[in-house]
């Protein structure tokens, strides 16, 4: 996969780059990253457009105010000028008159003529040149210097000061105009007195709000009127000036400022009344024009938060259902995997002890031996099988072959390198690779460690037990150049092993490999042998310790194959027992060793016990009884004299059974005997529960009798269980006088070995005999 | 001062009693007006401007007394429920802002009983004391 992209980076520079931007896009839409930047920009968009649209309600807002303003101010300033106009109309008028008949008369006149202003609102008066009022259209008018100063010297419409009428009532504008005589000179004032409210009875809460402004200044200064709300003053000192700034709002004549009569803000417009004395102002309160816009500005700022919120809370959700969806996703992938790993594992290894199983072995074999062509290295296959494995399974039961497997395979994997290899092929056969190898050599310190690890004492279920292995040994190439040759080569050394003692390792030899092929052709030979007559019987004797007379006869069961010679019963009985030919074989040992023994009685000899050996599964196989019977009826020997010896093993496969059969056999006279007793590891207190006569102490434990305490411990618990069981007890395998002396002191019935004779067949044998019992007679 | 209390105090306990008296004042109209009864509404649109025509297209003209006078105040209060300060500023802002002009006004009620007699369409309030044969009373409801 990284070559193609190699090549393609040479191919394009661009690559690199466009890798980087897809592995980025790549991340981009992973969810946290996708609904995180989906929630920020849409966030962003809705807060952009929403401070946006409240900046522009703003400018809208005091727009509208400022055209509101200014629209009032017009407004207000056309009333102004018009009831100005008619108070001034009303002023020109009656001095007009005035000329004409006398003051109170002129008033009469024109107000019958309706060309007065209503004089609910209206005062008018004329005074003469000191002030004092000569008519009015109201009763009880006074005059006042406020305007009277003003009149004298100007000649247009003067404006008094606001004056609160003697007495209550509420303050009061007078305008006045001169009077002059025929001379011109001051004659008097025509005077429009009218309360200074009216001047701001057009104030409109729906349009200036509670905070407005409406007022009516002098360009002297003073405010003559203004209102706020509900609220009217008069006579304030306004900062007159200050009233008209330069800068103005938006292109029109609003300003904003702070107006005198109080600290409000308002969009304020002041505009000079023409040919009067006077100026309007309108203002607008800030706050309460753009107290809309405030509540507008929350109700968008509400709404973009809870929009948020709910993005947030949508996104957040999004993200959270994803990320768990990417989890669950990633959960089975890998449980996917997971699952793979382990079938494969199962597929692969051993179940029992987690070793590489034989498909496994097969293909690392393969690639080390690959390796080692191309390196021109030599590899190691190792075939071990443990040493009577099989007889502690059978008596022990699985769980404990288990657990001596799994701990034969703990060691094996503790004895070799990291890099070498054990794998378990099935049953009690382990391989073990060794990988580049130089020579021979090297392969003898890892067997050697493997067969001291495998050496040591197991201890399970209470008990310790002794086991051995058989190596057998192949090397890549010399034995072999492909796996099934050096697998098979390995096998025929480990078999090599076994019949060279177990418990050590053989090296693979061309001459090994003949026996092997021979052995192939093993089995059909064996088939053949009964019909062919080549099996034959070798005899030993047993003789009684303490008298040393022979009293007894073990018959062994020799094959006289035509090529190979001489055939040893280990080399085939396992063999017979597989394919089942033990048991006619077995039928005709019966058979031939009980003629034999009548055949001797009658040529004078005295009568001899003849022991024939059972196999297991003769000792299980139905027809026993009857081929038992047939071949003393036969033969006519007494049932007594032929004893039956079975192996521990062969017994304790199934108790009950081999109870019930050992009793039908005895119940015929016949006697029983264990074989190899000691070697079975069977439980010592469940031999009472066997119907038995004799046991037989293995020759393994005479060998070293003499010399090693161990084995002559056990010889001698033996012994002495054998005694208090009352059974006889049988010594196999003496080899020399010590021996002999030794099992005399501990009063072992009979013996029988090499000391005495070899097997050997009938005539030699008898032969022996009478050897013996002429050699014998004269000692008692 | 404490005449003018003791007077304000008077007519206002006077007021009371004319309303319990079922009114004093009385809306009179020339005796030959067609318009028979008012209704208390119609009155003060009338006397506040709003109304210059009834609904059958006759015309109404208001004539009003001095506001300072008893009848004025007893008038204003028992129709229209109003003060004379109110009354003022009503009228100064509808002059103000153009909206129109009060009525014409008389000196008193027999100013008043001339007034209505003389014009066409007038309508007046007066003391029940001064009407005469020129004059009808009109129901106000």
């Amino acid at each position: 996969m990284s070559k193609p992209r190699g090549v393609a980076e040479e191919r394009d520079p661009s690559t690199p780059d466009r890798a980087g931007a897809s592995r980025w896009l790549h991340r981009l839409v992973e969810p946290p990253v996708l609904f995180t930047g989906l929630a920020v920009l849409v966030l962003a968009v809705v807060w952009v457009a929403t401070l946006n649209l409240i900046a522009r309600e703003c400018v809208a807002a005091e727009r509208t105010a400022a055209v509101v303003a200014a629209d009032t101010a017009q407004t207000y300033e056309a009333q102004v000028v018009r009831a100005l106009r008619e108070i001034d109309t009303t002023l020109k008028l009656v001095r007009h008159d005035l000329g004409h008949a006398p003051p109170q008369k002129v008033l009469a006149g024109l107000r019958a003529d309706d060309l007065l202003p209503p004089r609910l609102l209206f005062t008018v008066s004329v005074t003469d040149a000191r002030g004092d009022v000569i008519a009015s259209t109201h009763p009880a008018t006074i005059g006042s210097e406020n305007y009277l100063r003003l009149a004298r010297i100007d000649d247009g419409m003067v404006v008094g000061k606001p004056r609160h009428p003697v007495g209550e009532g509420e303050a009061r504008l007078s305008f006045g105009r001169r009077i002059e005589d025929a001379a011109g000179q001051f004659a008097g004032v025509v005077v429009v007195t009218v309360e200074a409210s009216h001047f701001v009875s057009g104030y409109d809460p729906e349009v200036l709000g509670e905070r407005g402004l409406l007022a009516l200044v002098g360009t002297d200064g003073v405010s003559r009127v203004s209102r706020t709300g509900h609220a009217e003053d008069t006579g304030s000192i306004i900062d007159y000036e200050a009233l008209f700034p330069d800068t103005a709002l938006g292109g029109m004549p609003v300003v904003m400022a702070v107006d005198g009569w109080d600290d409000v803000r308002r969009y304020t417009v002041a505009r000079e009344l023409y040919e009067f004395p006077l100026a309007i102002v309108v203002g607008l309160s800030e706050a309460e024009s753009l107290a809309p816009l405030a509540a507008l500005e929350r109700t968008y700022l509400r709404r973009a938060a809870l929009a948020s919120l709910l993005l947030i809370a949508v996104m957040g959700l999004l993200g959270r259902l994803s990320w768990q969806l990417q989890k669950a996703r990633l959960g089975v992938m890998e449980e996917r995997a997971e699952h793979a790993r382990r079938v494969e594992h199962l597929a692969f290894h051993d179940n029992l002890t987690g070793l590489p199983n034989r498909a496994l072995f097969s293909q690392l074999l393969t690639r080390s031996m690959h390796q080692a062509k191309r390196y021109d290295k030599k590899l190691a296959l190792l075939f071990l099988d443990l040493d009577r494995f099989k007889l502690i399974n059978d008596s022990l039961g699985h769980d404990v072959g288990d657990e001596l497997l799994q701990e034969m395979s703990r060691r094996l994997r503790s004895s070799i390198r990291e890099s070498d290899i054990v794998a378990r092929l099935g049953g009690d056969e382990f391989v073990i690779l060794l990988p580049e190898i130089t020579d021979r050599s090297e392969v003898t310190p890892v067997t050697d460690k493997i067969l001291s690890a495998v050496a040591s004492p197991v201890t399970l279920l209470g008990q310790e037990f002794r086991l051995s292995v058989s190596i057998g040994a192949a090397l890549y190439p010399d034995d072999g150049e492909d796996e099934q040759t050096l697998m098979k080569s390995a096998d025929t050394a480990m078999y090599h092993a076994k019949e060279a003692g177990k418990n050590n390792a053989q090296f693979y030899s061309g001459k090994l490999n003949s026996d092997s092929l021979e052995r192939l052709t093993f089995e059909s030979s064996l088939r053949k042998a009964l019909e062919n007559r080549e099996f034959r019987l070798y005899y030993q004797s047993k003789q009684e310790t303490h008298s040393g007379r022979i009293t007894g006869v073990e018959a062994l069961l020799r094959w006289q194959h035509p090529e190979l010679g001489l055939v040893a019963p280990m080399q085939f009985i396992p063999l017979a027992e597989e394919n089942g030919l033990i048991v006619p074989i077995g039928r005709w040992v019966l058979q031939t060793a009980c003629r034999q023994n009548v055949e001797w009685q009658n040529a004078g000899f005295p009568a001899l016990s003849m022991a024939v050996n059972l196999s297991a599964r003769q000792f299980h196989d139905e027809g026993l009884l009857d081929d038992i019977e047939a071949a003393l009826s036969a033969s006519g020997m007494a049932p007594e004299l032929l004893e039956l010896e079975i192996t521990e093993s062969a017994v304790m496969r199934d108790m009950a059974h081999a109870v019930r059969v050992l009793q039908a056999v005895r119940a015929l006279g016949v006697q029983v005997a264990i074989d190899d007793f000691g070697t079975g590891y069977s439980s010592l207190s469940r031999l009472k529960e066997f119907p038995l006569d004799a046991i037989k102490i293995d020759g393994s434990f005479i060998h070293n009798v003499v010399d090693c305490a161990e084995d002559s411990g056990v010889t001698e618990a033996i012994i002495e269980l054998g005694k208090s069981l009352g059974l006889r007890v049988v010594a196999e395998g003496v080899e020399s006088k010590d021996q002999v002396d030794y099992l005399r002191t501990r009063s072992c019935d009979q013996f029988q070995g090499f000391y005495v004779d070899r097997p050997m067949p009938a005539h030699e044998f008898i032969a022996m005999v009478r050897e013996h019992s002429a050699g014998a007679e004269p000692s008692p | 001062m404490p005449s003018r209390l003791t007077v304000t105090g008077w007519s206002v306990v006077l007021g009371f009693m004319i309303d319990s008296a079922c009114a004093d004042v009385v809306v009179v109209v020339p005796q030959h007006s067609p318009v028979e009864r008012l209704s208390r509404e119609q009155v003060m649109d009338i006397y506040l401007g709003r109304l210059t025509r009834l609904s059958d297209g006759t015309p109404v003209v208001p004539i009003d007394q001095r506001e300072g006078s008893t009848t004025y105040r007893e008038f204003y209060q028992q129709y229209l429920g109003q003060s004379p300060a109110q009354i003022k500023a009503h009228w100064s802002k509808l002059i103000f802002t153009g909206h129109g002009q009060p009525p014409r006004s008389v000196a008193d009620d027999s100013a008043v009983a001339d007034a209505v007699s003389q014009t066409r369409h007038a309508i007046g309030y007066l003391d029940p004391d001064f009407v005469d044969a020129r004059l009808r009373v009109v129901a106000v409801e």
